[in-house]
């Protein structure tokens, strides 16, 4: 969307997102789900969070997505302390969760009328805003379908395109790729590119080390609840010597199963 | 306000498309109330809450059957007359026998003229030194509906017990009025000389000194129709109806909780409390379409299907209210059982127990005077004894909307109760 309407966003320096010391336990008897978890984002990178199963990959976004509050430890978004502020960071945040956060028996069009309502859009800007995530997802012809005749790819690449209805400055994207086609997998790609040049901060999760690779500017590999590496991920394999990022994930994580 | 109207709107959508969902809520409803209604009908019958069908077979044809007629018909029973012609006795016990009636009374041949004999002979009996030799009683055979409760039958027995012991005192007074003018009239004395009056003994004797004033249903005369199942049925089945709401409000919640919406809408710059507010309206909607629903099958679908009509006397918009804080207590549990319930089946097996236990010590299922001691203690814990009182508290006993502050009150404060748990569950889950 905002590859094809860059003024919407401009290239800024500093920091976007910013956690410190967060730890998360869902019971009180069980091991934390981020332990002693800190993570600093630039404004304008496309971070990649990579964890196995149970990491707590999904955690940190839901923590930093504003869905649950930390146990302990801060959380600040472009400048912002969530304590304080959630209502205009949930203004510039986007999010994109690992299941299909759609309406089913709506149709593309009415799911993304009723967030954009939500944020308080309407008349004319919200229907040029709808065209666009349509646009966005290639979904135009088929803005009038209920979702729940959508294929797999189709359903991810809306579920997408709504996280970026608002135009948000920052967007979490959890696994938003996990079982689709090679296609919409390509398509997703492409526009995320497009969308971090355009300037917006993207972090990301995923268990594909190649799109991981392929995609993300910095890297930061998860594991119990806590980061245990980051960097860009070509200094990543040098100066480990890896031959690519799965190799120095499983060096890292080990090759025992991660059954949860 | 927007945002409220969004989200409801979308709840509306969302539920239109949910064919099954709409018939559940709407057809549930509707068949129960149709159903108990006409069970209920039935079992007023069998308990005389209503007219008393009575079969009559007059096999004398003379004074005794029609005087009794005549007090019966003054007592709430529906007599039906049988021609002797054409029906014998036989006849009138399998009538009643299969319930076609719920009393039969035959009066034998010649039973007028064993009253004449038996009262013309009393004084001369009264002057015998063994009263043992004095004839038998008249009989009069009465047949009951093997179905009717045993106090309607020991009510019935005593009212034909007592019209007959009338029937027969005043012929008793009557040979007496004619003895004491003999009496006057062989000692030469003028008719008016003696220490009775001569003339209209029977009718000084046959008047009543006591009157059992029947107070009604102390409802407000004139502002209410009688009690009748409809008035008691329709409400309350409507109620029922619109607390089941809370298990399509609880499964909206569980399928935007169980997929990523939930996420998603936790970061969109609005409130649960907001979200919440969605629902409500929404449902609330639903729940005054379903009233109306019921309420319509009441007023126009009842009477031709012979049960009396459903009528909105004195206080329509305090019933409008009511409907409204019910809905509001309906949805604030809905909201509460899909944020407390894990999955579907979870809100959907305790969200119909818990509505069909509250409907049963509400009132819902049998009235709350017929329960026990202990379970009169526990309906008032009821929301649906909340809602329930208050209608009966307008359409049965004609009361004004200050009747019904206190319920009103209770289905708030359950309403805010419910969104405050379920906002704090919302803020952890």
């Amino acid at each position: 969307m905002n590859a094809r309407n860059p003024s919407l966003y401009k290239k800024e320096s500093g920091i976007a997102l910013e956690a410190n010391s967060l730890v998360k336990r869902y019971n009180k008897s069980s091991r934390p789900a981020l332990n002693d978890f800190d993570l600093q984002v630039n404004k304008g990178e496309f971070f990649g969070l990579l964890g196995t199963n149970g990491a707590g990959k999904t955690t940190a976004v839901s923590v930093f997505s504003g869905f649950f509050p930390p146990d302990s430890g801060t959380v600040s978004i472009m400048g912002m302390d969530f304590r304080r502020q959630a209502h205009k960071i949930r203004q510039i945040i986007g999010v994109v969760p690992q299941e299909i956060a759609l309406y089913d028996k709506l149709s593309a069009r009415e799911n993304l009328s009723f967030f954009g309502r939500l944020y308080g859009f309407g008349g004319k800007l919200l229907e040029a805003r709808i065209d666009l995530c349509l646009q966005f997802a290639g979904l135009t012809d088929q803005a009038t379908r209920l979702v729940s005749a959508y294929s797999g790819g189709m359903k991810r690449r809306l579920n997408l395109a709504t996280g970026l209805l608002h135009a948000p400055q920052i967007l979490f994207l959890d696994e938003p790729t996990v079982g689709i086609d090679t296609q919409s997998r390509h398509l997703i790609h492409k526009q995320l590119t497009a969308l971090n040049l355009a300037g917006i901060t993207i972090l990301y999760t995923t268990h594909y080390m190649e799109e991981a690779q392929e995609l993300c500017s910095r890297i930061g590999i998860i594991d119990g609840g806590k980061i245990i590496l980051q960097g860009k991920p070509n200094r990543l394999l040098q100066q480990s010597g890896s031959r690519n990022l799965e190799e120095l994930f499983l060096d890292l994580t080990g090759k025992q199963l991660r059954d949860t | 306000m927007r945002k409220i109207i969004t989200t409801a709107g979308k709840e509306l959508l969302l539920l239109k498309r949910d064919r099954t969902g709409l018939l559940v809520l709407f057809l549930m409803p509707a068949i129960l109330v149709i159903v108990i209604t006409l069970v209920q009908e039935n079992v007023m019958e069998l308990t005389g809450q209503k007219n008393t069908r009575l079969l009559f077979l007059d096999l004398d044809e003379g004074g005794l059957g029609n005087s009794l007629r005549g007090r019966l018909s003054d007592n709430n029973f529906a007599i039906v007359v049988w021609d002797k012609r054409q029906k014998n006795s036989d006849a009138l016990q399998a009538a009643v026998a299969a319930g076609d009636y719920q009393v039969g009374v035959v009066i034998p041949e010649k039973s007028s003229h064993k009253l004449q004999q038996r009262t013309e002979g009393m004084l001369e009996e009264s002057k015998a030194d063994d009263m043992k030799n004095a004839p038998g009683k008249i009989p009069v055979d009465v047949f009951f509906d093997p179905g009717i409760m045993p106090g309607l039958r020991s009510g019935l027995t005593a009212q034909l017990q007592m019209a007959l012991e009338t029937i027969a005192m005043e012929a008793k007074i009557t040979v007496l009025e004619r003895k004491v003018t003999e009496i006057v009239g062989q000692f030469g004395l003028a008719r008016d000389a003696g220490p009775l009056p001569t003339a209209g003994l029977a009718a000084l004797f046959g008047r009543q000194l006591f009157a059992l004033q029947d107070g009604g249903d102390s409802a407000r005369a004139g502002t209410t129709p009688p009690y009748n199942p409809v008035q008691q049925n329709v409400p309350a089945w409507a109620l029922f109806g619109m607390f089941f709401t809370a298990i399509p409000i609880a499964g909206a919640i569980l399928q935007e909780r169980r997929s990523g919406i939930w996420i998603r809408l936790a970061s969109l710059p609005v409130s649960h409390l907001l979200l919440f507010a969605g629902k409500v309206v929404a449902y609330m909607g639903v729940c005054l379409c379903q009233f109306l629903l019921i309420g319509l099958i009441g007023v126009f679908l009842f009477p031709y299907i012979g049960l009396p009509a459903f009528v909105v006397a004195g206080h329509p918009l305090a019933v409008l209210l009511t409907v409204l804080f019910s809905s509001l207590a309906a949805c604030g549990f809905g909201i509460v059982l899909g944020m407390a319930c894990k999955t579907y089946e979870q809100a959907s097996t305790l969200g119909s127990t818990v509505v069909v236990a509250s409907a049963a010590i509400g009132g819902i299922m049998v009235p709350v005077y017929a329960m026990p001691q202990t379970m009169q203690q526990i309906s008032i814990i009821s929301p649906l004894n909340w809602g329930l009182t208050a209608f009966q508290d307008l359409l049965v006993r004609g009361y004004g909307g200050a009747a019904i502050v206190d319920d009103l009150g209770r289905m708030t404060l359950f309403f805010l109760l419910c969104i405050l748990f379920a906002w704090k569950l919302a803020r952890t889950r």
